[in-house]
């Protein structure tokens, strides 16, 4: 651990205050165990957020989840341009686990500036927009265009998509890469700039430190793993891609492993992502050293999984009397 | 989308109607009120806490009944899911989401020649249910007369009920496309503007299906099936080609699509 890691509970601002209300109403409206978190500037009301690639541009989960008690909702990947993404099939179950191949089908940022992003402005709901370019001119020109847009709340930096032939991946495997794409996104806007990372390294933690050095308020882990799956009777690769990203519980023990690593070598905040389907879960993610979590996977099965794990977080710190957040972290 | 619901539903019973082929009946009184023919709904096979298998499996509304508040869900044992769910007994619970997707859509003074293909009888039947057209036509095949499934229901529709068998044990000897180019083949070229087919079953079948309707410009929507994570549009991960070559996505745009929008050369 470094020995600046106090600032990251400064930077992760908790406060703290009790009155009688009901469960819900404290956990919602910030009372019983302190739920707030901080992300550069950015202050959510409660650590849990939707991942992204897993919840759309929202609309498509409204009826069966209140995205206004969510932290966040982490949309889809946003390119420059429309994508039409890969060819079928696209997706395949394994144990305890999804392989996908989508290749960040999404609607272009002009299109999702016009059309999907007054919907979340419109309801206040705390919107945080995933990038990816081709180039590190692409990241910073997205940064850009989006920098000014009402209702957009912070960017998620995808430099992690297994999926796609260039850019993505490709920068995050490499520090240097990392850093620039990091530095040219912080560079282009005045939004909180979060860093989204690969499992697919051997080292998380010199990535991790490189988008830090650039000026990243936050770093989110784990991406998807890189998989496949064959289908024996025909003797071929299940994914049209042939490789997908593996995500799911069957990757959790990975991502939890990753935020230990992150959360001792960075002193912004660590944000936990891989497999978490349940309260528990998430718990074993806070006390690794995030300082707030995705629900990914979990969606797709259940697209109530967010809330359920928000208030099971909350039920678990008022019973063994936790006040914050910061308290469930192990060690240093 | 408004009018799905997840909900915890009791099941009211299960009967293996065919070798690995059920018949489940579940309460489920806001998808039996909200469902139209060709939507489908989400089934975890296991418990909430249960990871493995991990995703729902999507099943076709094979019928609606609004007043007893329930509905069937038509399926074959395909692999570790179908079997967790087979497996259960009348009054234990599904957890099941739905109503989902664009089901047909029933162009007013048309006559409708349903199409259905082994399983593909499963969003047929709650089709046949609703129709109000009676000279509606439904043509049935299988392989073999005891994969016909649910013919007594068929007819208890008060339609007319053609079958083909491939081993002719039941109906006419050959495939149900057989039959479909007979029935076209026989109608005026005017007559066939006031046709349309509504078609489910295995892809090779649907294709032909669609094909045929392609050649005697008959109107043609067919109930696709692909792998499938969420149902709500979220995964993007059950992408077919569309004639565009954008990709059409079953679990919102669809899972009925007109035929003509379907690139069949890459399904």
């Amino acid at each position: 651990m470094s020995a600046g890691k106090a600032r990251f509970f400064l930077q992760a601002k908790w406060t703290g205050a009790r009155s009688k209300m009901s469960r819900q109403q404290q956990t919602f409206l910030g009372n019983g165990p302190e739920m707030k978190v901080s992300i550069g500037k950015l202050e959510l009301k409660n650590p849990v957020m939707l991942a992204s690639g897993t919840c759309g541009y929202g609309p498509e989960l409204a009826d069966v989840l209140d995205l206004t008690n969510i932290g966040a909702i982490v949309v889809k990947g946003i390119s420059m341009e429309p994508r039409a993404g890969n060819p079928p099939p696209r997706i395949a179950e394994t144990p305890c686990g999804l392989l996908n191949a989508i290749g960040l089908e999404n609607v272009g940022v002009e299109a999702f500036i016009s059309s999907k992003l007054p919907w979340l402005h419109e309801r206040n709901i705390t919107t945080i927009v995933n990038i990816l370019g081709n180039s590190v001119g692409e990241y910073q020109a997205l940064a850009a265009r989006l920098n000014k847009c009402p209702g957009i709340h912070a960017l998620e930096v995808n430099i992690s998509c297994p999926n796609v032939k260039e850019g993505g991946v490709a920068f995050g495997t490499d520090p240097e890469q990392a850093a620039k794409v990091a530095g040219a996104v912080v560079q282009a806007c005045d939004l909180p700039v979060i860093v989204k990372l690969s499992p697919n390294v051997s080292d998380i933690c010199s990535i991790a430190r490189a988008v830090e050095d650039a000026g990243a308020s936050a770093v989110s882990l784990i991406n998807t793993i890189l998989g496949m799956a064959i289908d024996i009777q025909k003797k071929t690769p299940v994914l049209g891609n042939v490789f997908g990203g593996l995500s799911g519980p069957a990757i959790k023990p990975v991502a939890l492993r990753m935020v230990w690593q992150a959360a001792r070598c960075v002193d912004i905040p660590v944000i936990g992502v891989g497999g978490i389907t349940s309260a528990s879960d998430a718990l074993e993610f806070f006390m690794a050293g995030a300082c707030a979590v995705q629900v990914g996977t979990a969606t797709l099965v259940d697209p109530g999984a967010a809330g359920r794990v928000l208030q099971g977080i909350v039920d678990f710190m008022q019973e063994n009397h936790y006040q914050s957040l910061k308290e469930l972290r192990i060690g240093p | 989308m408004p009018g799905r619901f997840d909900i915890s539903s009791r099941i009211v019973s299960q009967k293996e109607i065919a070798p690995d082929t059920f018949l489940l009946r579940l309460y489920a009184p806001e998808i039996a009120e909200n469902a139209v023919p060709g939507q489908f709904v989400m089934v975890r096979p296991g418990l909430e806490e249960e990871r493995d298998p991990l995703l729902r499996r999507p099943f076709s509304v094979h019928r609606a009944d609004p007043d007893a508040q329930q509905i069937e869900i038509l399926y074959r044992v395909v692999g570790r899911g179908t079997r967790m769910i087979a497996r259960k007994q009348a009054g234990s619970h599904l957890q099941v989401l739905g109503p989902l997707g664009r089901g047909f859509s029933l162009p007013k003074g048309k006559i409708p020649i349903l199409v259905g293909g082994g399983l593909g009888t499963a969003p047929l039947l709650f089709l046949a249910d609703v129709l109000e057209e009676k000279r509606a036509v439904v043509v049935l095949g299988a392989v073999t007369r005891s994969q016909l499934l649910r013919l007594q229901d068929f007819s208890s529709t008060g339609l007319e009920v053609l079958v083909a068998t491939e081993d002719g044990s039941l109906g006419n000897r050959g495939l149900v496309t057989e039959v479909l180019d007979r029935l076209l083949g026989r109608l005026e070229k005017d007559a066939r503007k006031n046709v349309v087919v509504f078609s489910c079953g295995p892809m090779p079948m649907m294709r032909a299906v669609a094909g045929l309707c392609g050649n005697y410009s008959v109107e043609c929507q067919v109930s696709l099936e692909t792998a499938m994570a969420c149902g709500l549009g979220l995964c993007l991960g059950c992408a077919v080609c569309s004639d565009t070559g954008a990709f059409l996505h079953v679990c919102r745009q669809g899972p009925v699509f007109p035929a003509g929008q379907v690139d069949w050369s890459k399904i």
